[in-house]
């Protein structure tokens, strides 16, 4: 156990974000980085930023009432001051991502009436479903939800849209960095912690795979949601303003039709879920395609 | 337009006030002054300057046990309240009191660790106090009861000004190591009892009735919160002049939202 309370201590993650990449970021970017022109100046796609940014609030909403909902929940010590540290990361990307939405414009006391227009109800049903078993205090299928399900969708989520931000918007570039950073050792925490507990509790097994079935069912739903609706690329192509040549997985996202970033994205969580769930020893279910 | 009537221009001004203060920003630049530079709460460089006597060891571990008692009561507190909170920024404040709860049990326990016992967690729960034990549950109750108001005057101004008062009086007499693991705490559990303060004085304001509620939770915990302090006292050595004034400064807290 030594060598979990190490790599998962407070001492640890101290030293690994507040004394690292976080230092000298304000709301997770660069003092003087501010959201650029192009988004501002359009209304069509300063609607659509704003729409995506609904959803990483309400992504990081979910993970944080979450991580804090396993704390007391948590078998072993080491666990539980793991999560304490990561609902402290949950709350810093709700801040930030909330933030974002300040900077592109949103009024303070219109925050929850914009969240409730644009979350996403495919979405929302996915959090439901994680926070059912996180309610019920179900340890197991709750980190895998959370650490492996919502953090792998996540994560792949973030790094696509640093991929698309990198050339265009430095500023939230750099937010979307440093929750990278953090997502990653939340990944990495639900593959190591949640391996032994399955192999000690394989009556889970079934409920475990039918949630992962059923979260990503509506993952799927709200990234068809979310490209196929999305007016970005053809307002910014009206506008004369070529996208970015990023490359992500190996292809051109500046050359796609939003259908096949869709695609790409959900071939790419897809797989991350089967390497990590068959690293964790639960068997990947494919969920149906919306 | 007008210009606002003065009630809601104060009003707007404390909630840009709380907004700076319930967030991440704030925390993590408050604790950056502190904490960078040590490891498990302390310099590197601080001479572990331990009690030698194995009498006086078994001591100040029993009191420690206490302490990660009290901080494991704290974690799940604050933890089982962030699905109570009200708003974003009450969860968010709540999820750095979290990290710090988390901190002050880890660096206590790592502490245990150094003075040799090799069981941190297992021999705090053997040797902490019945009553340390019992505000545990009772808080957890209250949580699990989903009583914002209880359970934020249980953990943020009960269990705080406890910890806040005891911490004190013992790192002014504590050996180096232990005395800057406690100085950090302390600073910690300064914000969380401002913010105890701050979330109840507004509502007791707003809603009087609130108060005989919380009046009786007090009732129900005050007579563990006395025993606490009377045990605290002996174990950390404190004279028992200066046992009234930690009783004071506990008492201090409470009244200061108008209880007496
Ligand atoms: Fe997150
Ligand atoms: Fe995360
Ligand atoms: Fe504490
Ligand atoms: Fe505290």
């Amino acid at each position: 156990m030594a060598d979990t309370i190490d790599a998962y201590s407070i001492q640890n993650w101290l030293e690994s974000c507040p004394q690292s990449y976080l230092m000298d970021t304000e709301y997770g970017h660069g003092p003087e980085e501010k959201e650029p022109d192009f988004i501002l100046d359009n209304e069509v796609v300063l609607e659509e930023t704003i729409k995506a940014t609904v959803q990483l609030v309400v992504g990081e909403r979910c993970a944080l009432s979450a991580s804090s909902g396993l704390i007391n929940a948590a078998p072993d010590e080491a666990s539980r001051r793991f999560l304490a540290t990561q609902t402290l990361d949950e709350a810093r990307h709700v801040e930030v991502f909330t933030h974002r939405l300040y900077d592109l414009g949103v009024k303070k006391q219109d925050l929850e009436g914009t969240i409730q227009r644009y979350a996403n109800p495919n979405l929302v049903k996915f959090a439901e479903i994680l926070l059912e078993k996180v309610d019920r205090k179900d340890f197991v299928s709750g980190v895998v939800g959370q650490n492996i399900v919502l953090e792998g969708m996540a994560f792949s989520v973030f790094e696509m849209m640093h991929a698309m931000n990198e050339p265009v918007n430095a500023k939230f570039a750099h937010t979307l960095s440093g929750t990278i950073a953090d997502e990653r050792r939340h990944v990495g925490f639900g593959e190591n912690r949640i391996g032994s507990l399955i192999q000690q509790h394989p009556e889970k097994r079934p409920e475990v795979e039918q949630m992962q079935k059923e979260m990503s069912y509506f993952m799927l739903a709200t990234f068809a949601d979310a490209f196929r609706n999305n007016q970005t690329a053809n307002e910014l192509e009206a506008a004369g303003i070529e996208r970015p040549h990023s490359e992500y997985q190996g292809v051109d996202l500046g050359t796609m039709e939003p259908e096949e970033m869709e695609q790409v994205l959900a071939d790419t969580v897809l797989k991350e879920f089967k390497t990590r769930l068959g690293r964790i020893g639960i068997e990947y279910q494919t969920p149906a395609r919306p | 337009m007008g210009t606002a009537p003065v009630r809601e221009v104060h009003d707007l001004e404390h909630e840009r006030f709380l907004e700076e203060v319930h967030s991440f920003e704030f925390w993590f630049h408050s604790v950056e002054g502190y904490l960078s530079g040590t490891t498990y709460g302390h310099r590197e460089e601080t001479v572990d300057d331990s009690p030698s006597g194995a009498v006086d060891r078994q001591h100040l571990i029993t009191v420690l046990s206490n302490y990660c008692i009290g901080e494991m009561a704290a974690l799940e507190g604050a933890s089982g309240l962030i699905a109570i909170a009200p708003n974003q920024l009450t969860k968010i404040f709540l999820s750095t009191q979290v990290a710090d709860e988390g901190r002050h049990l880890e660096v206590l326990l790592h502490r245990m660790r150094d003075l040799g016992v090799k069981y941190p967690a297992q021999e705090a729960d053997r040797r902490a106090s019945r009553g340390l034990k019992q505000f545990r549950h009772e808080l957890l109750r209250l949580v699990q009861g989903r009583d914002w108001e209880a359970a934020i005057f249980a953990q943020n101004v009960i269990l705080e000004s406890l910890e806040f008062a005891v911490f004190r009086a013992h790192a002014e007499g504590a050996d180096p190591v232990t005395k800057e693991i406690l100085d950090g705490i302390i600073k910690d559990e300064r914000r969380h009892i401002g913010f105890g303060e701050n979330e109840l004085g507004r509502r007791l304001h707003a809603a009087p009735h609130v108060r005989t509620r919380l009046a009786r939770v007090r009732e129900e915990l005050d007579h563990l919160i006395l025993d606490m302090l009377e045990d605290s006292s002996r174990e950390i050595g404190v004279e028992p002049d200066r046992k009234a004034e930690l009783a004071r400064a506990y008492l201090q807290s409470v009244e200061r939202l108008g209880f007496t």
